[in-house]
C-alpha cells in the first residue's frame, strides 16, 4: 500500500559538483508515518546529503523520492514539500532569524502564510511541545545550546509538518542539552505522532529508534532493528562507527565467560550480569580495591588557583559572577579533567590559566583598594603555574602563554594561514623572533608529524583544503609547535564522530607522553573523563563542587545527577549492582570496570 | 525586559517612554531634528530642550548614560566649534591675531550651533536608550511601507535588518573567541605601530569572514527549509499597536511643537531688546 510510506526514495544517486565520489550512491529508503528512524554513519557517509534530498535543499541525479506521493524533483512541489517534511540543523546558532524566540518561531507560518492568531496559537503551541513555554520573549543569544536548539525545533514545529528530521542537531549540544532534545523529539513520536528522522553519530540516541539503518560511503550498509544492529559489531567498527558502549562491556564480559545477553540500557545489564553471578550462587561480592598509582613527579609545573572570582561585565545591568572563590591545585604530569555543563564557568576558568583573562592585580591600572578600619580586606585571587606569578604585573605574559598552550573549542575555525606550514609557524614566529629558517621547519615538521599528519604533503596546502579532522589537527599542532610545557583543550572533541573522537584522544595521550607534561581537558562528556583522565574537577556554578580522581568523583553519583550532569555508564550500572550488594570499585574506564566484574566472577569458580 | 536586549545602549527600564509605539519615538526624533535646524534663535533651541529634557524625565534613563552617547561625538562638537569660532565672520571684532578673527557674532553662533547637536544627539540617544533595536527595526519597516508601492522591497530590507540584529551578538562572540585564540599563540594586537596593527587583525578578520560565510549558508538552508520564498502571500504575526498611550504623548509632542513654532515666529517680539543679541543671522 503506498499510503502506508510517508517517504519514499528508490535507487537515489547524488554527486556534489566537483567532486568525484558519488556522496549518496543507490539509496532505496522508505519511512512509513509514525516511525522513528534512525540513521547513523560516520562523517561524510552520506546522512545529511540524504536529509537535504528529501525535502528538496538538494535535487537527486538519479532515481525517485516521493513525499506523500508528490515527486520531489518538480519544482512546483518543493515548498508544499518542505511544508510537511521539517529539518532542524546541526548549529543551533545558524537557524534562527530573529532576535526574539516568538518572532522566530513565527518565520515558518509567516512564509506560508498562517493567519495571525493561528500564528499565536501554534507559537504557544510549538513552545509547549519543547518545554520552553516560559521563554517566548527571550533572547535566543542568550539561551544555553539545548535551549536554542529547542527553539530551532519550536520553529519548524510551528509549520505543523508530518515529518521531522534531526540532520546532526544535537552534536554541537553539551550531554544536558542532548537530553532535553532527545525528551523533545522522543515525546513528539509518541504523542503528536510525528514521523522522526534522526541522524546521529551518537550511537546511545540511535538506539531509541524503532529503527536503524547505518549509511556507509553513501549506501545503506545496514537497517533492522537497533538491538540486531548493534549486534554485528565488527561489522560496525570497518563503517567507521564504534560500539556503543554499553556493548564494549558485554562483550568484554562475554570474553570473560558470562552469559551476557545484548541489551541497551544500564540497568539491564545490571540485571545480566547478576543473574550470571545467581547462577554461581553468588549474592553479594567486593571487588579488589585499586591502589593508587601516585606518579612520581617534580612539582616544577604545578599550577596552584586560589580564591578566583571573576564578574563578566562589571558595573552594568548585565554583570554576571563566573566564578566564585575557585580552589584548585593541579599537579605536574596530570591528564587532568576539568568538568561541569556550559555556563559553569569552566571556560573563564582555563581562560585565566595563560591570563587572556588577566587578574585584577595584575591589570596595568591595578591600585590596591585601602582598607577602610575595622574591615578585613577581602581575599585577593592568586593563580600561579609554574615559577609564573600571575598576579604580578611584572610576569612575562608572552612566555607564560608559550608555556602554557591553549587549544579553544572547534580550533579549526581559528585557521588562517594561506599554508599549513605557515599557520602552524604562526605562534613560533610570534613567541620567538629569532628563530632562523631552519629551526622554525624543524619545530612546524615535527609537530605537524606528531599530530599525524604528512609534513611533505600538507605543508603547502592551504588549510581550507583539509578534511574536517584534518584541520583540527593543523590546529592543534599551531598550538603544541611551541613545546608548552602544559597544554589546556578546551572541548577537543566536540562536534567529531566517535572514531574521529577516539584518534583525537590517542593523539592526546600520545602527546601527554612526549611532548607536554601536564594535559588539561574540559569536557562535559563524562565517559571521556572515566576513560582518559588522571584526575578531574567538577565545575558547578563557578565553584569547585568535587575534584578528585575519576573513582572518588563519580562515587557522588547522585550529587552530580542533581546538579543536572551525568555520570560514565560504568559508575551507572556499579551503582545498579550495588543495591544487591555486589560492589565493584573500579577507575570508572571499561576495562578496569570490566576487568573487576569478571574477577568476582571468577573469585566463586576458584573459591 | 532583560530578555530582549541584545546590544546596543538600550537601557532596561519600565516608562512611558520605554512603552510607546516606536513608530512614535521615530517620527518624533524626526521632528525635533527638524525643529532643531529650523530654530534660529535662542528661545527655540531652549524650547527644543525642554521637550528633550522632559522626555528623558518621562523616560527614567539616567542622565549620565544619555551624557554617555555626547561623549562620542565630543571630537566633531570641538573640531566645528573651532572651526567656526575662527572664521565665522560679523561686524563687532573683539580680537585678532594674524588670520583669526573672533567677532561677537562668531561666538554667539558658535554656542549656538554647539547646542544645537548637542541637543541632536541627545534626543537621538533618547530612542536607542529605550527602544530595543528589535522594536525599532519594526518601527522602520512599518514607516517604510508605502514605499512597496513603488517596489522598494521594505520586506527583504527589513529582515537584512532584522538577520543582521540577530546575529550581532553571535559574530561579537565569534570575534572575541578568535582574538583570545589568536592571543594564546602569542598574536599581540595592542603594540606596534599602526601598520604592524592593521597587519595583526588578519588573523582575526579572515576566520571570522570565513565562519560569517559559513553561517550565511547554514542560515540560507535553515530559511529555505522553513519555506522561505520571498515576501509573497506572507502575513506577519507581529503588529504594532498605536494605543492611547500613544495618542497621549502625541497630542503633548504636537502641542509642545506648535510652541516651538510659534516662539520661532513671535519670540522678536517678545524681548526685542535681546534679540538683537541672540538672534542667529
Amino acid at each position: 500500500m503506498s499510503e502506508d510510506f510517508i517517504i519514499k526514495c528508490e535507487n537515489v544517486k547524488f554527486t556534489y559538483a566537483g567532486s568525484g565520489r558519488p556522496a549518496i550512491n543507490g539509496v532505496d529508503f522508505f519511512v512509513k508515518r509514525g516511525e522513528f528512524v534512525s540513521v547513523i554513519g560516520h562523517n561524510g557517509s552520506g546522512k545529511s546529503t540524504l536529509a537535504r534530498l528529501l525535502n528538496g535543499l538538494l535535487d537527486a541525479d538519479e532515481g525517485k523520492i516521493t513525499v506523500l506521493d508528490m515527486d520531489v524533483s518538480d519544482g512546483k512541489n518543493v515548498l508544499e514539500i518542505r511544508k510537511h517534511v521539517g529539518v532542524v540543523f546541526q548549529n543551533p546558532d545558524n537557524q534562527t532569524v530573529a532576535s526574539i524566540v516568538e518572532d522566530d518561531i513565527a518565520f515558518g507560518p509567516e512564509n506560508i502564510g498562517v493567519e495571525r492568531e493561528e500564528i499565536g496559537r501554534r507559537i504557544d503551541w510549538a513552545l509547549s511541545a519543547v518545554g520552553m513555554d516560559d521563554y517566548r520573549t527571550a533572547t535566543p543569544a542568550r539561551l544555553s545550546g539545548g535551549q536554542k536548539q529547542r527553539i530551532a525545533v519550536a520553529g519548524v514545529l510551528a509549520i505543523k509538518p508530518d515529518v521531522l528530521i534531526l540532520d546532526e542537531s544535537t552534536a554541537m549540544l553539551d550531554p544536558k542539552g542532548r537530553r532535553e532534545v532527545i525528551e523533545v523529539v522522543k515525546k513528539l513520536n509518541k504523542e503528536e505522532g510525528m514521523t522522526i528522522i534522526l541522524i546521529t553519530h551518537f550511537m546511545e540516541e540511535a538506539l531509541l529508534a524503532d529503527r536503524t539503518i547505518v549509511m556507509n560511503k553513501g549506501e545503506i550498509a545496514l537497517e533492522g532493528a537497533p538491538d540486531r544492529i548493534f549486534e554485528s559489531g565488527e561489522t560496525l567498527e570497518t563503517f567507521n562507527l564504534s560500539l556503543p558502549r554499553i556493548s564494549v562491556i558485554s562483550n568484554n564480559l562475554r570474553s570473560a565467560g558470562m552469559e551476557i545477553k545484548d541489551v541497551l540500557r544500564p540497568e539491564e545489564l545490571a540485571a545480566e550480569i547478576l543473574k550470571n553471578f545467581n547462577n554461581r550462587g553468588i549474592y553479594e561480592g567486593q571487588s579488589n580495591k585499586n591502589t593508587n598509582k601516585d606518579i612520581c613527579r617534580s612539582k616544577e609545573w604545578d599550577i596552584d588557583i586560589s580564591n578566583l572570582t571573576y564578574t563578566y561585565s562589571k558595573k552594568s545591568p548585565f554583570a554576571a559572577k563566573a566564578l566564585n572563590g575557585i580552589d584548585l591545585h593541579i599537579s605536574e604530569g596530570e591528564f587532568f579533567g576539568i568538568i561541569g555543563h556550559t555556563g559553569s564557568g569552566k571556560s573563564t576558568l582555563i581562560q585565566h590559566l595563560n591570563a587572556l583573562i588577566k587578574l585584577p592585580q595584575a591589570e596595568k591600572k591595578y591600585r590596591k583598594k585601602r582598607v577602610k578600619k575595622g574591615m578585613t580586606a577581602p581575599i585577593e585571587p592568586h593563580i600561579s603555574v609554574g615559577q609564573f606569578d600571575l598576579s604580578n604585573k611584572k610576569c612575562d605574559f608572552k612566555a607564560l602563554r608559550a608555556a602554557v598552550g591553549m587549544v579553544f573549542q572547534y580550533p579549526e575555525y581559528q585557521l588562517f594561514a594561506e599554508s599549513v606550514f605557515a599557520d602552524v609557524a604562526f605562534g613560533l614566529k610570534n613567541f620567538n623572533k629569532k628563530l632562523s629558517s631552519e629551526e622554525i621547519e624543524q619545530a612546524v615538521k615535527s609537530s605537524i608529524e606528531i599530530v599525524g599528519l604528512d609534513y611533505e604533503e600538507v605543508k603547502d596546502k592551504s588549510p581550507f583544503d583539509l578534511s574536517g579532522g584534518q584541520k583540527r589537527r593543523v590546529a592543534i599542532a599551531g598550538v603544541i609547535v611551541t613545546k608548552p610545557h602544559v597544554l589546556i583543550l578546551d572541548e577537543p572533541a566536540a562536534g567529531l564522530d566517535p572514531k574521529g573522537k577516539n584518534e583525537i584522544m590517542e593523539l592526546l595521550h600520545k602527546l601527554h607522553r612526549e611532548w607536554c607534561k601536564t594535559v588539561i581537558i574540559v569536557s562535559h562528556d563524562m565517559d571521556e573523563v572515566a576513560d582518559n583522565c588522571t584526575k578531574a574537577a567538577v565545575i558547578s556554578k563557578g565553584e569547585v563542587f568535587a575534584c578528585g580522581t575519576p573513582a572518588e568523583i563519580f562515587k557522588r553519583a547522585d550529587e552530580l545527577t542533581a546538579l543536572g550532569l551525568d555520570i560514565p555508564l560504568t559508575s551507572k550500572i556499579a551503582a545498579e549492582l550495588k543495591k544487591h550488594n555486589v560492589i565493584i570499585e573500579s577507575d570508572c574506564t571499561i576495562e578496569d570496570f570490566s576487568k573487576k566484574v569478571a574477577e568476582v566472577f571468577e573469585g566463586a569458580e576458584n573459591a | 525586559m532583560l530578555n530582549d536586549v541584545t546590544f546596543g545602549q538600550f537601557y532596561p527600564a519600565q516608562s512611558f517612554v520605554h512603552r510607546l509605539d516606536p513608530r512614535l519615538k521615530l517620527l518624533a526624533l524626526i521632528a525635533i531634528i527638524v525643529l532643531l535646524f529650523v530654530a534660529d534663535n535662542f528661545y527655540s533651541l531652549f524650547a527644543v530642550a525642554l521637550v528633550i529634557i522632559a522626555a528623558i524625565a518621562a523616560s527614567r534613563v539616567l542622565f549620565k548614560s544619555v551624557l554617555r552617547s555626547v561623549k562620542g561625538i565630543l571630537f566633531i562638537l570641538v573640531f566645528t566649534a573651532v572651526l567656526n569660532l575662527f572664521f565665522h565672520t560679523g561686524e563687532i571684532l573683539l580680537c585678532e591675531w594674524w588670520i583669526f578673527h573672533i567677532y561677537l557674532e562668531s561666538i554667539i553662533f558658535t554656542v549656538f550651533f554647539v547646542l544645537r547637536l548637542f541637543f541632536l544627539v541627545m534626543a537621538s540617544s533618547i530612542l536607542t536608550l529605550t527602544t530595543t533595536p528589535v522594536s525599532l527595526t519594526d518601527g522602520i519597516e512599518s514607516l517604510l511601507k508605502p514605499l512597496k508601492y513603488i517596489k522598494f522591497p521594505v520586506h527583504e530590507l527589513a529582515l537584512i535588518m532584522s538577520i543582521a540584529l540577530r546575529f550581532i551578538p553571535t559574530l561579537i562572540d565569534e570575534t572575541n573567541r578568535i582574538i583570545s585564540a589568536q592571543k594564546a599563540r602569542g598574536a599581540d594586537f595592542e603594540s606596534g605601530n599602526i601598520f604592524k596593527r592593521i597587519k595583526a587583525i588578519v588573523p582575526i578578520l579572515i576566520p571570522l569572514l570565513i565562519s560569517a560565510f559559513r553561517r550565511a549558508d547554514e542560515l540560507g538552508d535553515a530559511m529555505d527549509a522553513r519555506c522561505y520564498s520571498g515576501s509573497k502571500n506572507r502575513t506577519k504575526y507581529k503588529k504594532l499597536k498605536f494605543g492611547v498611550r500613544d495618542l497621549v504623548a502625541f497630542l503633548i509632542f504636537a502641542a509642545l511643537i506648535a510652541g516651538v513654532v510659534l516662539l520661532n515666529i513671535y519670540c522678536e517680539q517678545i524681548f526685542p531688546e535681546i534679540y538683537q543679541y541672540i538672534k542667529i543671522r
